[in-house]
């Protein structure tokens, strides 16, 4: 087995070697949306063409029906080769497809897998104004007409919306059920009648994250994903699906900027080695607490908080190397107006990289709703009492 | 099938039972229970296993704090000796070490070879005191020598025997080189960074039981989420040292190059967590945890000892800024 990763890490690199543009930071640096966009879809195409844009997904979809081994050494070495990042079709080849195999139709599996293959972006649309942290709490509603829901209500913080052909939603069914119980899971066709888009312009300036406003929007039934009122259970069992393995290709991401920033860093001054030192161990951390959650998943055994450990320590990581890094980098760091589009959480314009790090602690379960849910379902302690 | 894995859960549950009946086991005790030999071969009754089980006993011994020889009789001498060339002296004394005959220690720094005698004072070698034979790291190898004086230096962590060893001329009596001797001081490293883990996990676990059955306010202390989150915290630092003992540990079993830089790792970070944690579940054990009944004291005190024994944090984190800065090179 170590034989072929050892060819199959030879092939990767070769591959590298030959298809990362060398000047794609610079020319992304400062991109209008329409050369992200355009740049998006080319980099997808290019890696599809060599197997390595769904490495995850089953042979019969179009993916490459790779191992876990093998998808850790295509991250490790995109990443050490700064190979740019797969930012508009993130939704797409990982939750809506993780979504489909693991509860979707055999229908809605061949209308979407080869679709998302062929250019087709996603978003999700679970938060709203009233349901961050408190996700069950959501407003918006699907009311059964026919064979259609309508839909109404608003989303908030879906990334990439604006772009998006078809959107995760979630939304509530059953008004009179338990909070839990009675939401549904839908594909919703971004291009409806009463579909509306409006870019929030955000901390780092960019606007990809996006409100959608939905209004009478008449979602077909087969487009229910899992029993209806079951929603919420499918979220549940499909978000945690991909968390190893996009964890583990951030954590890569993470150890070659670090690279990138002790390459430029005043080693001679024994302070800042020491922290830089101490970041080098945590990182070492980082990346094997994803290949154990990477095979443990793939096992059967990951526990219950697993994923919250390796999301919560990846995102406060991410906030204290890159604040260090724009504290050594000095006033040079503010000075960095754009960081190249396509690029990661630390691409190297460290006040963006810094400010961008909230991007982690806030979203997908703030670290307060991690440690929770550590505490309660990793560690088994009380609950919290109901609130009446 | 079995897996490294599943030997290792086992070897676990067998050393938690042992320790959690015997708090001080002596030597042939822990010769009994086969640990003492655990990495010498076989044909000198040993398991011929490798150090990566010899972490695991660590851990256990940590999370038990147990009162024993294994540091300096097994986890040092063991890697001294495994060094040295084959011959009749060694040999028997490792065979010894695995029968629980021989109880060696190992003096790594402080005394060096001079005109063919040693020379010097090292000060908190581990099981030094009572120990049947010192084994000496001098001039490029394992030295035995007539004479060593060892005065035991009482310390607060009472769970550990160590002592100041000088000479002024002891005549050597056995001098075999090794290619590597700062492998002998990594494999110490990171048994101290194993122990820290072991420590945290039973304080995270006191701390998790306790606050479960301590109640004020009406509710029991560990639903409110200050207490909840701490734990959470606790956790996440206890997962990260377990991953670094775990990859250094495996690297020096497989005698890998980036041995020596996952060692450091390890030590400065799970000699932190061991004693932030510890500290941490103190503070949650409210008054209870400051008594010297409650028993956590004596947890925090061995933390404190793992963190500085073989190389402060701050000492391991110089060695991974020279290690990076002279390689500039990538972790695989």
């Amino acid at each position: 087995m170590s034989h072929d990763l050892s060819a199959f890490r030879a092939e990767v690199r070769a591959w590298c070697a030959d298809n990362i543009p060398p000047d794609w930071r610079r020319a992304q640096t400062g991109a209008s949306p329409e050369e992200f966009v355009a740049f998006q879809r080319w980099w997808f195409d290019r890696l599809h063409a060599a197997g390595y844009a769904v490495p995850h997904w089953p042979v019969r979809w179009g993916g490459s029906g790779m191992t876990a081994a093998e998808q850790m050494v295509l991250y490790a070495e995109l990443a050490a080769h700064d190979a740019p990042r797969l930012v508009l079709a993130f939704v797409g080849i990982h939750h809506a497809a993780a979504t489909l195999l693991a509860a979707g139709t055999e229908e809605q599996r061949r209308r979407h897998l080869p679709a998302i293959l062929a250019g087709e972006l996603w978003c999700q649309g679970f938060s709203e104004p009233e349901a961050g942290s408190d996700l069950a709490a959501l407003r918006t509603t699907a009311r059964r007409e026919g064979e259609h829901y309508i839909v109404n209500g608003q989303k908030l913080w879906a990334s990439g919306a604006k772009y998006a052909d078809w959107c995760l939603l979630l939304a509530r069914t059953d008004p009179n059920a338990p909070k839990r119980h009675g939401i549904s899971y839908f594909l919703l066709d971004m291009h409806s009648p009463g579909v509306q888009v409006r870019p929030i312009r955000n901390a780092v300036g960019d606007e990809h994250f996006c409100e959608i406003f939905l209004d009478d929007v008449a979602v077909p039934a087969a487009n229910l994903v899992g029993a209806e009122h079951r929603g919420w259970q499918v979220a549940q069992a499909t978000l945690g699906a991909e968390r190893g393995l996009t964890m583990l290709e951030l954590a890569e991401r993470l150890n070659a900027g670090f690279g990138r920033l002790t390459a430029a860093a005043p080693l001679d001054d024994p302070v800042v080695a020491d922290r830089l030192a101490g970041f080098a161990a945590e990182l070492a951390g980082l990346r094997s607490l994803c290949r154990k959650l990477v095979e443990d998943t793939d096992a059967g055994r990951a526990g219950p908080a697993d994923a919250s450990v390796v999301k919560l320590f990846y995102s406060e990581l991410l906030q204290r190397i890159t604040d260090f890094a724009t504290e050594i980098a000095g006033p040079a760091a503010h000075a960095e107006l754009a960081k190249p589009a396509s690029s990661g959480w630390e691409s190297g314009a460290w006040l963006l990289d810094f400010i961008g790090s909230w991007e982690w602690t806030i979203p997908g379960g703030a670290s307060e709703i991690q440690r929770t849910i550590i505490a309660e379902r990793g560690l088994g302690m009380p609950r919290e009492p109901a609130v009446p | 099938m079995t897996g490294p894995a599943e030997i290792h859960d086992e070897l676990r549950a067998v050393a938690a039972d042992l320790l959690a009946k015997n708090r001080a086991p002596d030597w042939p005790v822990l010769a009994a229970a086969g640990w003492t030999g655990l990495e010498i071969p076989e044909a000198l009754g040993g398991a011929g296993v490798t150090f990566a089980e010899t972490a695991v006993v660590c851990e256990e011994m940590g999370r038990a704090a147990t009162a024993s020889a294994f540091l300096g009789g097994a986890v040092l001498a063991v890697g001294a000796l495994a060094a040295a060339p084959a011959g009749t002296v060694r040999d028997e004394l490792l065979a010894g070490i695995a029968a629980g005959t021989t109880r060696a220690a190992v003096v790594c720094d402080g005394l060096a070879l001079r005109d063919g005698r040693l020379y010097g004072r090292a000060e908190f070698v581990p099981d030094a005191p009572g120990a049947d034979v010192l084994l000496v790291l001098a001039g490029d190898g394992v030295v035995v020598a007539e004479g060593l004086r060892v005065d035991p230096r009482q310390v607060l962590d009472e769970t550990r025997r160590l002592a100041d060893v000088s000479a002024d001329g002891a005549a050597v009596q056995h001098h075999w080189p090794i290619a590597d001797p700062q492998r002998v001081r990594d494999r110490a490293a990171v048994a101290l960074a194993a122990d820290s883990v072991g420590i945290g996990a039973a304080m995270l676990d006191a701390t998790v039981g306790y606050t479960a059955m301590r109640h004020q306010f009406g509710r029991p202390i560990g639903s409110f989420q200050a207490v909840k989150h701490a734990c959470a915290d606790m956790f996440v630092r206890l997962q990260v040292a377990r991953r670094l003992v775990a990859d250094a540990a495996a690297a020096i079993a497989a005698h890998a190059p980036d041995a020596p830089l996952r060692a450091a790792m390890a030590k400065s970070y799970a000699g932190t967590a061991g004693v932030d944690i510890a500290g941490k579940a103190m503070q949650l054990h409210g008054g209870i945890g400051y008594t010297w009944e409650s028993g956590i004291h004596a947890y925090l005190k061995r933390a404190a000892l793992n963190r500085t024994l073989f190389g402060s944090p701050q000492q391991h984190r110089r060695r991974i800024a020279r290690h990076r800065a002279a390689t500039d090179s990538e972790l695989g």
